[in-house]
C-alpha cells in the first residue's frame, strides 16, 4: 500500500511511521515457530495422533498422568505456543506427565467419522494407550472447549478410566441467552450438512470471526498499528494469527451431530444425548471436577460453562472464573499464570 | 474470505495491511472539513452517509460476511462457473454435461441464494445506518481536524457502536434464520452438484463417491471389530499398579466427599 496516499497527503505522519515499522516487523516474523515443548508421537489412530511431553523436572509423586483433550475445530498447540505461553510447559515444570490429542486433518477417508468414533475409538484409545503405558487404572482428563464437551462424555460413559476431570472453557448448557452461535445454527438442516461430507477450517472460522467483526477483523490490527509494539511483541501476535488462521477441516458426520445434539438439541441438559447406544448423562461424572472458564467469552458464554454445576454428579465442584476472553483463556499473560496455577494446586489436593 | 495464508504461504502482513487501509479511509473522513460547517468544526451528521457506505462496503468484504458473498449467487451457482473460491462452489463441468431436471435444481437453489443475499445485504444497510446514527449520537462535536490521539478515541467509538449495532441486528430472529438458510441453501446446491457429478462418474464408468463411502463403511466397521479384538485380548495390568491407582482414587473420593465446594474459588 502507498501509504503517503492512503493518509490523503499526510494527514497523520506519524501514523503513516508505525504502519511502515509494523508492516516490516510483520514481515519479518512470517517464520515464527509454534509449539516449544519436546514431545513424541506414541500412539494413533486414524488421523488423531497422541503426543506424550518429555519430562522438564522430577515427577511429582502420586500424581496420575493428565491427558489433554482438544477441540475438533482448532489445533491443540495453542496450548504449547511459546515457552511463556505454554499451558503444558507449567504442566511439565509442576513435575507432572502430559499427553496431548491432536486429531490430525480428517480428510474425505473421515467424512463419515461420527461423534462415537471421537468418543469410543480415537479418545477411547488414547486414555487406554496412556493406562496402558502408565500402569494406572485411572488418569486426569483435561477437556478444553469442545475438547471439553468430548470428555464430558467420556466420562460419563467410562467413569473409572478418569479420576479427576478438568474443564477448561467447555460448554454444557448451550441455549444460553447470550449464545449467539447457537441462535445461527438453530435452523440448519444437519442431514444436509452431512450430506455434504468434510466442511473446510475456513467456513467454520469465518462463522466464529462474523460472532464479532469488528474486534476481531479489523481493531486488533489497528490496535496493532497504533501500538507500535516492538519485534517480540509482533512475534507473539504472528503466533496467534498462524493458530486462529489455521483450522482443520471437520469430518463431516461428526460436525453435523456436534450441531444437531449440543446447539440444537441442547442434549446435555436435556438428558438426551446417546452415544453407541448409551445414554450420556452427567450425572455418572462423580468425579472431582474443576472448571475454568472467561467472563468475556464470545464463543463459549460464562453461563454456559457454570452450568455444568446443576448437571454433574460430582461433589467436589471447584469453578473459577478469569476476566479474559475466549482465545485469551489460552494465551493472555493472566490466564497463563492462573490456569497451571490452579489446576497443579487443585490436584494436589486431591493426590 | 480474507486470511493470511495466501497462496499456500504464509503473510501475517496482509490482513493487517487491508485494515490499515480501511482505518486510513475511515481517519480521511473524520478529518475531511465539514461543507455545512465551512471547513471550521465536524458536523457529524453530515458524515452518517459516508460512514455508514464505509461500513456497508466492508461488511460485504470482510472475512466473517464475505463467506455469502463469494458464495455461489444467482450467475456464479450455474454450472461451469469456477471464479468461486468458496468450497461450496460449483464444480467445473459445463452446461453441456449436466442433465436438465439437475439444471433446473441447481438453478433454483441459485435464484434462492440471491434472494437470501439480498435480504443479507439489506440486514449490512440497517446495521450500518444504526452504527453511524449510534456514533453521531456520541460523538461530540470535536475541534477540526482532531489530533491523533483524539482520533484514536473516535475510531475506538466507531468500532464500539458498529458492534453494537451489529450485535442488536444479529441477534434477531430473522438474521438467525437467515444465517441458517444460507447455509441449508449452499449445502444443498453442493449436494445437487455431486449428484450430477456421480452420474457422469457413472457413465465413464468410473468409481463414485456413493460406492466408494460403502467401502469406507465397511473399513470402518473391520477396524472396529479389531479394536474389539485387541482390547479383548490386552495383557491384564501389573497388580502394584493396580494398587497405586485404586489408592489414587479412595483418597480424591474421600476428600472430595468432605470437600462439597459450589461457589467460585
Amino acid at each position: 500500500m502507498n501509504v503517503a496516499s492512503a493518509l490523503g497527503g499526510g494527514i497523520f505522519p506519524e501514523l503513516a511511521l508505525r504502519l511502515t515499522e509494523t508492516l516490516t516487523r510483520l514481515q519479518a516474523a512470517r517464520g515464527v515457530s509454534v509449539g516449544c515443548s519436546a514431545k513424541r508421537a506414541v500412539f494413533s489412530l486414524g488421523k488423531t495422533t497422541l503426543y506424550e511431553y518429555l519430562p522438564l523436572a522430577p515427577a511429582r509423586a502420586g500424581h496420575l498422568p493428565i491427558l489433554i483433550c482438544f477441540a475438533l475445530v482448532n489445533r491443540p498447540y495453542v496450548l504449547d505456543l511459546q515457552p511463556e505461553r505454554s499451558l503444558v510447559r507449567r504442566l511439565l515444570e509442576a513435575g507432572l506427565g502430559v499427553y496431548l490429542i491432536d486429531w490430525g486433518d480428517p480428510d474425505e477417508a473421515d467424512r463419515h467419522t461420527d461423534l462415537e468414533d471421537y468418543i469410543e475409538q480415537h479418545l477411547g484409545g488414547c486414555v487406554r494407550h496412556v493406562l496402558g503405558s502408565s500402569g494406572s487404572e485411572a488418569l486426569n482428563l483435561l477437556g478444553v472447549c469442545q475438547g471439553g464437551v468430548l470428555s464430558l462424555c467420556y466420562t460419563a460413559l467410562h467413569s473409572a478410566h478418569v479420576a479427576r476431570l478438568i474443564t477448561i472453557t467447555t460448554p454444557v448448557d448451550f441455549h444460553t441467552p447470550a449464545n449467539l452461535l447457537s441462535r445461527w445454527v438453530r435452523g440448519v438442516d444437519t442431514e444436509l450438512l452431512a450430506a455434504c461430507g468434510n466442511v473446510p477450517g475456513e467456513v467454520l472460522n469465518g462463522v466464529f470471526l462474523g460472532l464479532m467483526p469488528f474486534r476481531l477483523t479489523q481493531e486488533k490490527y489497528v490496535r496493532l498499528l497504533t501500538g507500535r509494539p516492538e519485534q517480540r511483541a509482533v512475534e507473539d501476535f504472528v503466533r496467534m494469527e498462524r493458530w486462529i488462521f489455521d483450522s482443520p477441516p471437520q469430518a463431516g458426520a461428526a460436525l453435523a451431530q456436534f450441531v444437531r445434539w449440543f446447539y440444537q438439541e441442547n442434549a446435555f441438559v436435556q438428558g438426551t444425548l446417546r452415544i453407541a447406544g448409551e445414554r450420556v448423562d452427567l450425572a455418572h461424572v462423580q468425579q472431582p471436577l474443576l472448571n475454568l472458564y472467561a467472563l468475556d467469552d464470545h464463543i463459549v458464554p460464562p453461563d454456559a460453562s457454570a452450568a455444568i454445576r446443576r448437571y454433574i454428579g460430582s461433589r467436589d465442584y471447584t469453578e473459577h472464573a478469569i476476566r479474559t476472553g475466549h482465545i485469551g483463556m489460552y494465551v493472555s499473560g493472566v490466564a497463563c499464570k492462573e490456569i497451571p496455577r490452579r489446576i497443579v494446586a487443585w490436584l494436589e489436593e486431591r493426590r | 474470505m480474507e486470511s493470511p495464508f495466501s497462496g499456500g504461504e504464509f503473510k501475517p502482513e496482509e490482513l493487517y495491511k487491508a485494515s490499515a487501509e480501511r482505518f486510513f479511509e475511515l481517519l480521511k473522513t473524520f478529518a475531511a472539513p465539514s461543507p455545512a460547517a465551512g471547513g471550521a468544526a465536524h458536523d457529524w451528521s453530515q458524515m452518517a452517509g459516508p460512514l455508514a457506505t464505509q461500513l456497508e462496503q466492508w461488511l460485504r468484504m470482510s472475512q466473517s460476511a464475505g463467506s455469502w458473498f463469494s458464495a455461489p449467487g444467482a450467475a456464479a451457482a450455474a454450472p461451469g462457473f469456477m471464479g468461486s473460491q468458496w468450497p461450496f462452489g460449483p464444480l467445473p463441468l459445463g452446461p453441456a454435461a449436466v442433465q436438465k431436471p439437475e439444471t433446473q435444481r441447481i438453478w433454483e437453489l441459485a435464484a434462492r441464494f440471491a434472494q437470501l443475499q439480498t435480504q443479507l445485504a439489506a440486514h449490512w444497510g440497517e446495521i450500518a445506518r444504526s452504527a453511524a446514527q449510534r456514533f453521531i449520537a456520541r460523538a461530540g462535536v470535536p475541534s477540526a481536524p482532531p489530533s491523533l490521539d483524539q482520533t484514536l478515541k473516535l475510531y475506538e467509538l466507531w468500532v464500539t457502536c458498529a458492534e453494537e449495532a451489529y450485535a442488536a441486528t444479529a441477534r434477531g430472529e430473522d438474521f438467525s434464520r437467515l444465517q441458517s438458510e444460507l447455509a441449508n441453501v449452499s449445502a444443498a446446491i453442493l449436494v445437487e452438484q455431486r449428484r450430477h457429478a456421480e452420474s457422469l462418474a457413472k457413465a465413464f464408468g468410473l468409481p463414485t463417491r456413493n460406492e466408494v463411502d460403502v467401502l469406507y463403511a465397511h473399513v470402518k466397521e473391520l477396524s472396529r471389530r479389531l479394536a474389539e479384538l485387541a482390547a479383548g485380548s490386552a495383557p491384564p495390568q501389573r497388580p502394584a499398579a493396580r494398587a497405586k491407582t485404586a489408592k489414587a482414587g479412595k483418597a480424591a473420593r474421600t476428600k472430595g466427599s468432605a470437600r462439597k465446594r459450589r461457589g467460585r474459588a
